[in-house]
């Protein structure tokens, strides 16, 4: 028992040390916690009443739809260890502790249980007795709608476990945990774009698809709906097929358990590893680029697209565009519009600030630093990288250009977006001396929270004066792209993007010469605020 | 050209208030192998970051073979190799591409950094790892990677900061005999280890930081002779007796 204590406080324990250290995370839970508590009470009043309404008007809907929300909501549930990324951080790693005399038994309850008291399965426990309360048509009927509803909530959490399990189990081999990171953001930006594509398509083929399901009452057969229709037919007052689901529900839970059981196990008996970390045959290494930019460049571009966390950033990139052309399909005439689309352009190759130059190396700046490297040489390669990295993006943003406007805008829009991402990469340079970004410290996942390593409110005014003075700057160029479209004389474009693009490298170059010039004088201390030795 | 290949002149670092290395004065001639004492926390890696231009002093001044570490950094950068504690490694490129991206940032050619990569890694017995991600590294294989890259460009004086730590015991064998035969070939070493037995085997001449001053410098006669201890005591009794570490010698109760 002491064992089972200690195991849970040392859970807990850590979880909130996680949200001190972070202060910002626990401003976020200050505000969190009366807004899921508030969240909480409506939606249990929510689905009161949508329960009651559908069965009272559409009785005959109400077992697809409660089986296809049940779902939904359990699929997500069991994603989301892997979306957030929390089952694989040392809070969750049963392994840790594998060392000590503890019983399987010990470990596998001290698992499920700090699994059960947390603060997002507490909010949900009023909307479970409001569908219970909603569901039963009389006070004798209300046990076993409260029973069938929590058994379809008890799926949905031990299906959440086994796969915090699961993930545990891959993320200790390094390719595995690089695939894991990678799906984890894919699927959280898919979510987080979700509401986008839904608006996108006027919410048309979500409705279809949810109406194709429900009619068929394609849900039946997920797991997660089993307790949630024992419960509409208990409150219906229908026993054998309330006993019969809640038999299948209870199998439910019990082989979801069962399974964490045996997961947990293979964990204690070291046998959840999955192959060692790859064959170290292959071809010779070749790097390609010529010189030592070339090499630096290289050197970005491969390590980023290694790292799953940078080349799921990619993925971003891309998908930004796509939002913009839902956005501007919304607003018509803007988008469309010459001078509307430079202006757009524009605002594209300015995001190009906050890159963070050093941001790539973390704890490698040293090496960096340690290099005899011309500091000039050094920002310029440090910049070519990141705008490689930002290519993907750019060239979508310039496709969805093309389907805005004529073919003939689109030397002038890639011109602005040159022009402006060349001022705006020659002002990061700045920003990223004066204020860089904090590297995670010895040992720490470059994925933890600290990994992130704020600029501070200082620095992110400074970084919106500097988008303004980016702007400003790559204005007059954006002005000689622009020029030839009032004017209505499209030859000019032979003479004004050349000259564009020629002065905002001029322009990048000079920024870059003074920012070598900061970086030679201030190398120390930028280092010092890197690895936080000051 | 000063004989010196190390000079350090009063150099302080202070931390918000705390004084971490306290006006330290360092001369190492070239060619020696230098070694650099201190228990956990006592400034090694603080003077190091200094010297080689990566941590800048509150005060005082460093210089690297007559070149001027402040006012000079690139140019004392060509001529230094670093083994730093933290191993600061690109753990998303192979070992190869590693070494191949560290011989072009110090300029030699393709060929060159292609040939002198591949002694290395057959010299470190890394040849049969060089295709692998330096992030599936073991310890001793990225500290004999961290050493291969500080070597590549031929230094004239070593950073070394606890190289054979880690490192099977063959290696370390293989390692230590290079870094003697650098020393007899001219390159200066300056070198820290807990392993008091190799320091006293391979080291010409120590000093000892304790609480951020040196307590003791010369040979390792010098320092007895001047701490007054016996003439067969070991490196390890004159620095506990230098550090006045309070070594305990009873037992835990509950044990045996």
């Amino acid at each position: 028992m002491d064992r089972l204590t200690g195991l849970l406080l040392l859970r807990w324990r850590l979880e909130w040390r996680g949200l001190r250290a972070a202060p910002e995370r626990g401003l976020g839970l200050l505000v969190l916690l009366p807004l899921l508590t508030i969240a909480s009470l409506a939606s249990a009043v929510a689905v009161f009443v949508g329960a009651r309404v559908v069965e009272h008007s559409r009785p005959e809907l109400m077992l697809p739809a409660a089986s296809a929300l049940a779902t939904l909501i359990g699929v997500f549930w069991a994603l989301s260890p892997l979306i957030t990324g929390l089952a694989a951080g040392e809070t969750h790693d049963l392994t840790r502790v594998l060392q000590f005399p503890i019983p399987l038994p010990t470990l596998v309850v001290s698992s499920l249980l700090a699994n059960l008291v947390q603060p997002l399965v507490v909010v949900r426990l009023p909307m479970l007795l409001a569908l219970a309360l909603a569901l039963a048509a009389s006070a004798w009927r209300l046990p076993a709608a409260l029973l069938g509803v929590s058994l379809s909530f008890a799926v949905m959490l031990a299906a959440d476990h086994l796969a915090g399990l699961a993930i545990q189990g891959m993320a200790r081999n390094r390719r595995w945990r690089d695939v894991l990171l990678f799906v984890g953001l894919g699927l959280g930006l898919l979510v987080s774009t979700l509401p986008f594509l839904i608006f996108a398509s006027g919410g048309r083929a979500v409705g279809t698809t949810l109406r194709f399901f429900v009619r068929g009452d394609g849900f039946a057969l997920s797991p997660f709906a089993w307790g949630v229709r024992a419960a509409i037919h208990a409150g219906r007052g229908e026993l054998a097929p309330c006993l019969g689901q809640l038999a299948l529900g209870s199998g439910a839970v019990l082989s979801a358990i069962g399974l964490a059981v045996w997961a947990t196990a293979r964990l204690y008996r070291g046998e959840l590893d999955i192959g060692g970390p790859g064959s170290a045959k292959g071809t010779r290494a070749r790097m390609l680029l010529p010189g030592r930019v070339g090499a630096l460049v290289e050197k970005d571009l491969r390590t980023a697209w290694r790292d799953p966390a940078l080349r799921a950033s990619l993925l971003t990139g891309l998908v930004g565009p796509l939002l913009f052309l839902f956005l501007v399909s919304q607003m018509p005439g803007v988008g469309g519009s010459p001078g509307g689309l430079l202006l757009i352009a524009s605002i594209a190759g300015v995001t190009g600030l906050g890159g963070a130059a050093f941001a790539l190396e973390r704890r490698a700046l040293p090496l960096l630093l340690g290099l005899p490297l011309p500091r000039f040489q050094l920002l310029v390669a440090k910049n070519l990288a990141s705008l490689g990295l930002r290519t993907p993006g750019l060239a979508m943003f310039l496709l969805v250009a093309l389907l805005l406007a004529p073919l003939s805008m689109l030397p002038a829009v890639a011109t602005a977006l040159a022009a402006s991402a060349l001022v705006a990469l020659g002002l990061d340079n700045y920003l990223s001396i004066l204020f860089p970004v904090v590297a995670p410290g010895v040992g720490r996942s470059p994925y933890s929270g600290s990994a992130a390593g704020a600029r501070g409110l200082g620095a992110a005014l400074v970084a919106l004066g500097s988008l303004a003075a980016a702007v400003a700057i790559s204005a007059p160029f954006v002005f000689l792209a622009w020029l030839p479209v009032p004017l209505g004389r499209p030859a000019l474009w032979l003479v004004s993007l050349p000259l564009g693009l020629a002065g905002a490298a001029a322009v990048y170059g000079m920024l870059v010469a003074g920012a070598a010039g900061l970086l030679s004088r201030r190398e120390p201390e930028l280092l010092a605020r890197v690895l936080s030795e000051e | 050209m000063s004989d010196a290949a190390i000079v350090a002149s009063a150099l302080t670092k202070d931390f918000r208030g705390r004084r971490a290395v306290d006006a330290i004065d360092l001369s190492v001639g070239r060619g020696r192998f230098f070694g650099f004492l201190g228990p956990n926390g006592a400034g090694k890696s603080t003077t190091i970051k200094m010297l080689t231009g990566l941590m800048r002093p509150t005060s005082g001044h460093a210089t690297i073979e007559g070149i001027s570490v402040e006012a000079e950094p690139l140019r004392v950068k060509e001529r230094i190799g670093v083994l730093p504690e933290e191993l600061p490694l690109y753990e998303r490129l192979t070992g190869e591409e590693y070494l191949q991206f560290v011989g072009r940032m110090y300029g030699l050619s393709r060929a060159e950094t292609r040939s002198r990569s591949d002694e290395l890694l057959e010299f470190l017995s890394l040849a049969d790892e060089r295709g692998k991600l330096v992030v599936d590294y073991s310890l001793g294989m990225k500290k004999k990677l961290a050493l291969a890259s500080a070597l590549i460009h031929n230094p004239h004086v070593l950073f070394l900061d606890e190289p054979l730590n880690g490192i099977d015991p063959i290696s370390g064998r293989v390692v230590s005999d290079l870094l003697r035969r650098l020393a007899q070939k001219g390159v200066t070493l300056f070198f820290t280890s807990h392993v008091l037995d190799l320091v006293e085997r391979l080291c010409d001449e120590v000093a000892v930081i304790d609480r951020g001053r040196i307590v003791a410098q010369g040979t390792l006669d010098e320092i007895r002779a001047q701490r007054a201890v016996g003439r067969d005591a070991s490196l390890e009794d004159v620095f506990l007796k230098l550090v006045a570490a309070d070594v305990r010698r009873e037992d835990l109760s509950w044990i045996g």
